[in-house]
């Protein structure tokens, strides 16, 4: 009991020095928590990527060099029972922009009959489905995105493509994709989008239909991914358009990689944040203990025991960047949950999602800072020399 | 009368462990920071020096870049009867129809796989025209044949580029094209391309037309003048300056500045807790010294002037070391894909004045902010009761 009102007096007898640590502490801890939340967004993104079991096929000199339409009839065929292969999807980048704005959105024109069961994990209702399929000019938005421009299902929306024609295209709003993993990504059908591309350019220039920029092929299990990932490479060996394919973890992995290797950057910036935290940290501490050496001296001369000075000095720290840390991991979790900023979107590719566990994970982490700062001091106390401690009173 | 620099310095120096980790706070919040805008410089300078203002880039109308941009050939022969267009000592138009095209090549040191690496085929005409295009190593590649100059960027970025080695182009990624030049373009984007025949590139990726068409203006006409004849109705085209161009690929990296900017100003605050934390340390380990100070004569505005001057002292020497950590990693190459040229633009991360100028001022008001509540409270430290507690 002693040492409990010790420690809380302890505690508030410099209470400004102790809400300054923990804001120290709290602080960076909210680094932690940002920098964990994205990074953690870009693990789910990936993981259900790989759960989908999807394959994804590109041109093999490059992701935007453009492939046969009619691949997609030649994959389907490697498997006629239509047991292992699933469904097999084209989509071309349309990429788009709004009138007067500069801001690039991404599009995807998708060919329409296999769309929903290929992205069954977009988890469309089936009148969005039927919508799709009844409107020609439909358009799946992203949720991020709708409330972005503030779209909303039914409303009539013109965007203009990245590609040719380069003009204003009509879509009709069909869904805001509540559900689905990607928040940003709109998807419109690929024939109404080669139908329009069709009426502008001049045929005899280039080819401007019948091509896809990727395919998709959801596969019905692990395996069956693990044997057309060879099979459709091998399918195409040696024809004027070579593919790549690759599982489409490993594909969207490429890309994030590609945008300042968020990931890995992140990581080193969370570090480096929790280390700014410890000195901090450490700093209070050493403070701490330089202010009452006399008082732990009297202490021990009194017969408390060495370990019993450790055990404080340490408990103190932990109370302190616990705090810290629970103030850190509140601040964003609340902040990002339930109030205006959690229609916050990082540019890439996830909203925002504080985890109540990445919050766990922010408050241990605070506690190991406790630990580790108040190592020296609470060993120094341990191996405090009452009699040259006394002796130094001032 | 002001107290001297010395005895600040000394007071430091008694409060080692206290001052080192403060000093280790700030210095790792001025790494942080100028690492942080060290990659959008890099991305800012490569961009700006990119493309001159003379230079006028013609596109597809509404195409956002030039990998996106398709011109067919008919339209792309009008743009020669824009007015202006300067000419070469010996007569040519410098004019010159550039094709664009990508290609996935590794990079370096085998971390993060393929990047896009966009590939731009052109005739003689363009070293000309893109005057910052200077070859440093090799020569130029001959038309018709199957050579190709790679930037400088490109080479220190990916793999197999040096002078001599083989880069595998075109659809079917089987034309052996050999690297015969390595080129600077002033740290431009245009460093982190391949440059290729056009001819031969038009036929390796079968693509028959070109993506843009960029053209020099003669000394004295107007800029305004050939833009406005190439998006009128006679060409019906998009034309910007090479400059508004690169500038506004450039626009993504005003997100990042945002999010960077908000970052450092959290961690900005905790480190101007943490300073201030010592600094209230170090004045109520001092009350009675600076109750001295004030029996002597020295002004409330000498100690607290002191006090401030002891913080700045701290952070502006952990500031001019945690700059000189971060130019550890200055001069190392990034890329990044854009997402509306869909290729990769190699870059490098560079510490600019602006930067500098960044840490200090933060640093400065980190060393302010924390030790203005500290400096008022020894300022009014009571001279009799802090002397008899002695």
């Amino acid at each position: 009991m002693l040492r409990l009102v010790y420690l809380y007096k302890n505690l508030t007898r410099n209470v400004l020095r102790t809400l300054l640590t923990c804001a120290a502490v709290a602080l960076p801890i909210v680094i932690y928590v940002l920098s964990a939340a994205v990074i953690n967004g870009i693990d789910e993104f990936l993981d259900n990527s790989a759960k989908q079991l999807r394959l994804v096929v590109t041109h093999r000199a490059s992701v935007i060099s453009p492939l046969p339409a009619g691949y997609r009839a030649k994959i389907e065929s490697l498997d006629p029972t239509g047991k292992r292969i699933l469904s097999v999807c084209g989509m071309r980048w349309v990429g788009g922009r709004r009138e007067n704005d500069s801001r690039i959105l991404s599009t995807m024109a998708a060919q329409p009959d296999t769309f929903p069961y290929t992205f069954a994990d977009y988890q469309l209702t089936e009148e969005e489905v039927a919508a799709w399929n009844r409107d020609r000019q439909a358009i799946i938005v992203g949720r991020a995105t709708a409330g972005q421009f503030g779209w909303n299902v039914g409303d009539r929306i013109t965007m203009i493509p990245s590609v040719p024609p380069y003009t204003p295209v009509e879509f009709r709003v069909v869904s805001t994709a509540p559900l689905a993993p990607d928040p940003i990504t709109n998807f419109c059908r690929l024939d109404y989008f080669e139908e329009v591309v069709r009426s502008v350019i001049p045929p005899e220039g280039w080819k401007t239909d019948e091509w896809v920029s990727f395919i998709f092929v959801k596969c019905a299990s692990k395996e069956d991914l693990d044997y057309f990932r060879q099979a459709i490479d091998a399918l195409f060996a040696r024809t004027p358009d070579e593919t790549k394919t690759q599982d489409e973890k490993a594909f969207v992995t490429e890309y994030v990689n590609q945008q300042f290797n968020l990931p890995r950057n992140l990581t080193i910036l969370a570090a480096v944040t929790v280390f700014v935290a410890i000195m901090a940290a450490a700093n209070t501490m050493s403070m701490n203990l330089r202010d009452r050496l006399n008082e732990l001296a009297t202490l021990k001369s009194l017969g408390f025991s060495g370990r019993t000075l450790f055990a404080l000095v340490q408990t103190e720290g932990l109370i302190l960047c616990g705090i810290g840390g629970l103030l850190g991991a509140l601040t964003p979790y609340v902040a990002f949950t339930h109030t205006p900023l959690r229609d916050f979107q990082v540019p890439l590719i996830v909203h925002l999602d504080v985890r109540p566990i990445v919050c766990a994970q922010a408050v241990g982490i605070a506690l190991l800072i406790g630990v580790v700062a108040a190592v020296w001091p609470s060993w120094s106390a341990y191996r405090l020399p009452v009699v040259s401690a006394l002796r130094n009173l001032e | 009368m002001t107290l001297p620099l010395y005895y600040n310095w000394r007071n430091l120096l008694r409060r080692r462990t206290s001052s080192v980790l403060t000093f280790v706070v700030v210095a790792v919040l001025v790494f942080i920071l100028a690492v942080l805008l060290s990659f959008t410089a890099g991305i800012r300078a490569s961009l700006a020096a990119s493309g001159s203002s003379r230079n006028v880039i013609v596109l597809a109308q509404g195409a956002t870049s030039e990998s996106t941009s398709v011109v067919l050939p008919q339209e792309a022969s009008r743009v020669v009867q824009a007015p202006g267009i300067a000419r070469s000592p010996s007569g040519e138009l410098l004019l010159s129809h550039e094709l664009c095209v990508q290609t996935s090549i590794p990079r370096r040191g085998g971390d993060g796989g393929l990047a896009n690496v966009a590939v731009r085929g052109v005739d003689d005409i363009a070293f000309e025209v893109h005057t910052e295009v200077q070859i440093v190593e090799g020569r130029r590649p001959r038309q018709g044949a199957m050579e190709v100059v790679v930037g400088d960027a490109a080479r220190d970025r990916y793999a197999n580029l040096e002078l001599g080695n083989e880069v595998s182009l075109g659809r079917l990624e089987n034309r052996a094209y050999q690297v015969v030049g390595v080129f600077d373009a002033q740290g431009g984007a245009l460093e982190s391309e391949i440059w290729a025949p056009r001819t031969l590139l038009t036929d390796s990726y079968n693509r028959p037309f070109v993506s843009s068409v960029v053209f020099r203006v003669e000394d004295g006409a107007s800029v305004s003048q050939a833009i406005d004849y190439i998006r009128g109705p006679s060409v019906q085209l998009e034309a910007k300056t090479e400059t508004a161009y690169y500038e506004e690929l450039s626009s993504r990296s005003a997100e990042l500045v945002w999010l960077v900017t908000i970052l450092v100003s959290i961690m900005a605050t905790g480190a101007a807790f943490a300073v201030a934390n010592t600094m209230f340390a170090a004045v109520d380990g001092r009350r009675r010294e600076i109750a001295m100070l004030r029996t002597v004569g020295f002004s409330r505005a000498a100690i607290m002037f002191s006090f401030v001057i002891e913080s700045l002292l701290i952070c502006t020497t952990a500031c001019v070391v945690g700059l000189g950590l971060s130019l550890l990693v200055t001069g190392t190459r990034q890329d990044f894909l854009s997402d509306t040229t869909w290729t990769v633009l190699a870059y490098e991360l560079t510490i600019t004045p602006r930067i500098v100028a960044a840490a200090v001022t933060t640093t400065t008001l980190v060393g302010l902010a924390g030790a203005l509540a500290p400096a008022l409270r020894a300022a009014r430290v009571q001279v009799i009761e802090a002397l008899r507690k002695a």
